[in-house]
């Protein structure tokens, strides 16, 4: 009786979850919508504006204005932003490779990650899993990490189950709603300081965006590394030396010794509206002159 | 595969309905063959050694039993001893003696002196199946247990897959027979193991993996510097965090075992209710805290020789269980102080040792010893746990130095929240389980009442399974 409870239980949850993950998680629908937005993604005519593809985390999901982006670019630039939360260098890699064999095919890529998000081995276990990743591509990711058996289980389930993606972030919102004042607890656990990486991280990050930038470049586009605030002198340095040394064109806007702590969240790590707009204005202005120089096939339309 | 996983029941349920249209010797083959598929999913290359060291304690406990008059049954058991304890230094504790022996040589200085470092790896469950091994050589030595006369049987205890990574570590006399002898299947048992296996499932992943959450950011600094409440937080969330994953991990193995006709020793009898640190290594890791003392206290000599042997054995004893947890002197410093207070309770108020651990005061005032002597009881403890929880003694001591300070935040109210949120059930359901003497809670419930609580315990993990899946701590050892 109890297995067949069981058998039965597991069944409704699955079904249970799906509906309302789909339908009123914010981040799952907007991932979802951007994700199949840059699937259109597609060279572009002359006179047409050019397809920039924008994938990033939360520095960038706070601290990107797109439509002020695209207002700022005149519509020289069609931005297809995706950004998620966590998310570090082997979930976009991943997303990429996904996002290019179903057919994306624009003519930049902007990665926004920080130096610690180069070199973490990490990816996100929700959201990333079912969004993101086809079941090979969890394989591989395994094989990348180095996860033993049962996290590549785990990984797998959390591809075909939406229940088993969604667990914990479903957990978090009840939490949320029993423990008095909790985000001011989860947003504490939550948070991770931007670290100086280590000096053997240059030749990780090195090995990363060479891999990255040859499959970018697999499919006809180029790869632009955006390193937004907030980060350390050396950190940008040694990003920007291990991009240059397999040809990956760095972009870092604007210096984050310029941004005063009030354009910073409570957190310190995230840009408020006001550091986002001078953010947006930063890379308004200097990703079309990226674009440009970079010459080739990719020329702006003109203003 | 971890027993909070999915890979686990997908492993557990066709091994558990298979094994049970097979008779005797066809299970225990057949549950050799799942014990060794499930500890080489944990890593492959070391299943050669397990297999090894099985078969070497094997063919030496022939030669230690005593059938014959053996002159050289007492070498045969100390190569026995010398072989375990060498395989278990040498993966264990190579590398910590080697870099202490260093840092010893630099403060007498002498630098730079070459030492082998190698980069070895610890084979799961090393620690248990050891044990367990020593355990059985000892026993035949002294004539308590046979010798196995099949290797299926003996390899089968030695493995069997619910005890194999994490305990309990099983004694000869209590598991063997059972591996020797046909097993019935009872429903009745079975429905217990299931019951078991959920009960450790809320512990595990409800409890413990919720108060990790709590431990790591006060250990760690994201709560702030340590102040009187992070310590607090972190060492009360630490000790409900070690106990929800233990006692949790230990339901699940008994459990296990009970679907397969097997009964395992009971492993936590609710510790955090001691009166004393004498009656909590009685109810703590239970399966450990034995074998120290029948294989190590006692052939030390026990209480039985004078107070300084007593002192001696008990520190000694105390040492090499902090150490048996890890390689490094926070485990040392830990056991030192479980040793010391342990003498001290020894020479204040005796051996303390009881027919039962029945609270031994009466009345209302003693109602409130009762409850004092268990509060000081479990303070003390929670403060040897930040040696246990942290990874250096200076970062323990610079952590317990924060009870000087004393600094509210506002993240610390959620915090105390939700450490009583998952911390108080648990410390009920061991009220309840102290009152009934019950192995699991309601266990002597009506059939419909439990299977009611097994399908409440599925929805409560379902919503409240702690966020990044941490794995048992003691498969750590």
């Amino acid at each position: 009786m109890l297995a067949g409870f069981c058998v039965l239980f597991i069944t409704s949850i699955e079904i249970a979850f799906s509906h309302p993950v789909k339908h009123y998680s914010v981040t799952y629908q907007r991932v979802s919508q951007q994700y199949a937005e840059a699937l259109r993604a597609r060279p572009s005519k002359a006179g047409e504006p050019v397809s920039v593809l924008m994938v990033g985390n939360s520095l960038l999901l706070d601290g990107v204005d797109v439509p002020r982006l695209q207002a700022l670019t005149s519509g020289r630039m069609r931005i297809y932003p995706i950004f998620l939360e966590f998310t570090t260098y082997y979930d976009w890699l991943y997303a990429l490779r996904r996002l290019f064999r179903q057919g994306a095919r624009p003519q930049f890529v902007v990665v926004g990650l920080g130096p610690d998000s180069v070199i973490e081995d990490t990816v996100r276990t929700e959201y990333s899993p079912i969004l993101l990743f086809d079941a090979d591509d969890v394989l591989q990711v395994s094989s990348d990490l180095r996860l033993d058996r049962t996290a590549t289980m785990n990984l797998l389930l959390a591809h075909w189950s939406t229940f088993w993606d969604m667990r914990t972030v479903v957990r978090a919102q009840i939490l949320r709603r029993i423990v008095p004042n909790a985000e001011d607890l989860f947003e504490v656990v939550r948070r991770k300081r931007p670290v100086t990486p280590a000096p053997d991280a240059e030749p990780m990050a090195t090995s990363r965006l060479r891999i990255l930038r040859g499959l970018v470049e697999r499919y006809g586009a180029r790869l632009i590394l955006l390193i937004p605030p907030p980060t350390s002198d050396s950190g940008v340095r040694q990003t920007t030396r291990a991009a240059s040394k397999v040809g990956v064109d760095t972009l870092v806007p604007i210096d984050p010794e310029t941004l005063s702590p009030s354009l910073y969240q409570p957190d310190a790590i995230h840009l408020n509206s006001q550091g986002a707009t001078r953010f947006t204005s930063a890379l308004g202005e200097n990703l079309p002159k990226r674009i440009i120089t970079r010459g080739g096939v990719a020329t702006l339309p003109p203003d | 595969m971890l027993f909070d996983s999915p890979p686990y029941f997908l492993f557990l349920i066709p091994v558990v309905l298979v094994y049970w249209r097979l008779r005797r010797r066809a299970q225990n083959i057949f549950l050799l063959v799942g014990s060794y598929f499930f500890y080489a999913w944990w890593d492959a290359r070391f299943l050669a050694l397990m297999v090894a060291s099985t078969t070497v304690d094997f063919l030496i406990a022939q030669r230690v039993a005593p059938a014959e008059v053996n002159p050289n049954r007492k070498h045969w058991l100390v190569f026995s001893l010398v072989l375990n304890f060498g395989i278990l230094a040498s993966f264990k504790y190579f590398n910590f003696f080697a870099d202490s022996l260093a840092d010893a040589l630099a403060m007498l200085g002498m630098h730079g002196i070459p030492l082998p470092l190698i980069r070895i790896i610890l084979p799961p469950g090393i620690s248990f199946y050891t044990f367990q091994e020593v355990a059985y050589i000892v026993d035949v030595y002294k004539e308590r247990v046979k010798p196995a006369r099949s290797f299926v049987d003996y390899a089968l205890f030695i493995s069997l897959f619910p005890h194999l990574i994490a305990g309990p570590i099983q004694r000869p006399r209590h598991l063997l027979p059972q591996v020797q002898t046909d097993r019935t299947f009872d429903a009745d048992r079975v429905f217990d193991g299931v019951l078991l296996i959920c009960s450790g499932l809320l512990r595990k992943c409800v409890v413990a993996d919720n108060c990790a959450i709590l431990a790591n950011a006060a250990f760690s600094g994201q709560l702030g510097a340590p102040n009187a409440f992070t310590v607090l937080i972190g060492t009360y969330a630490f000790a409900w965090q070690v106990y929800g994953d233990f006692s949790g991990y230990s339901d699940i193995a008994r459990g296990s075992a009970a679907l397969l006709g097997f009964h395992f020793m009971i492993n936590f009898r609710q510790p955090y209710l001691s009166q004393s640190f004498q009656e909590f290594w009685r109810r703590w890791h239970v399966s450990l805290s034995t074998w120290l003392r029948d294989y190590v206290y006692i052939p030390l000599g026990g209480s039985a020789r004078g107070a300084w042997t007593t002192t001696r054995n008990l520190l000694t004893t105390m040492i090499l269980a902090g150490l048996w947890h890890g390689a490094n002197w926070t485990y040392v410093v830990f056991g030192a102080i479980h040793g010391a207070v342990l003498v001290i309770e020894r020479f204040l108020f005796g051996a303390g040792v009881k027919a039962t651990d029945e609270p031994s005061a009466s009345g209302a005032g003693g109602f409130c010893s009762i409850w004092a002597e268990r509060m000081a009881t479990f303070n003390l403890l929670c403060l040897t746990l930040v040696f246990f929880r942290s990874p250096s003694i200076s970062s323990a001591l610079q952590f317990l130095s924060g009870l000087r300070n004393v600094a509210w935040r506002k993240e610390y109210l959620p915090a105390f929240f939700m450490l009583s949120l998952f911390a108080l059930p648990l410390f009920v359901v061991d009220l309840l389980l102290e009152a009934s003497g019950q192995e699991y809670p309601f266990a002597q419930s009506p059939y419909a009442l439990r299977t009611g609580l097994a399908a409440a315990s599925l929805v409560i993990l379902t919503f409240f399974s702690g966020v990044d899946p941490n794995a048992f701590i003691y498969f750590r050892f």
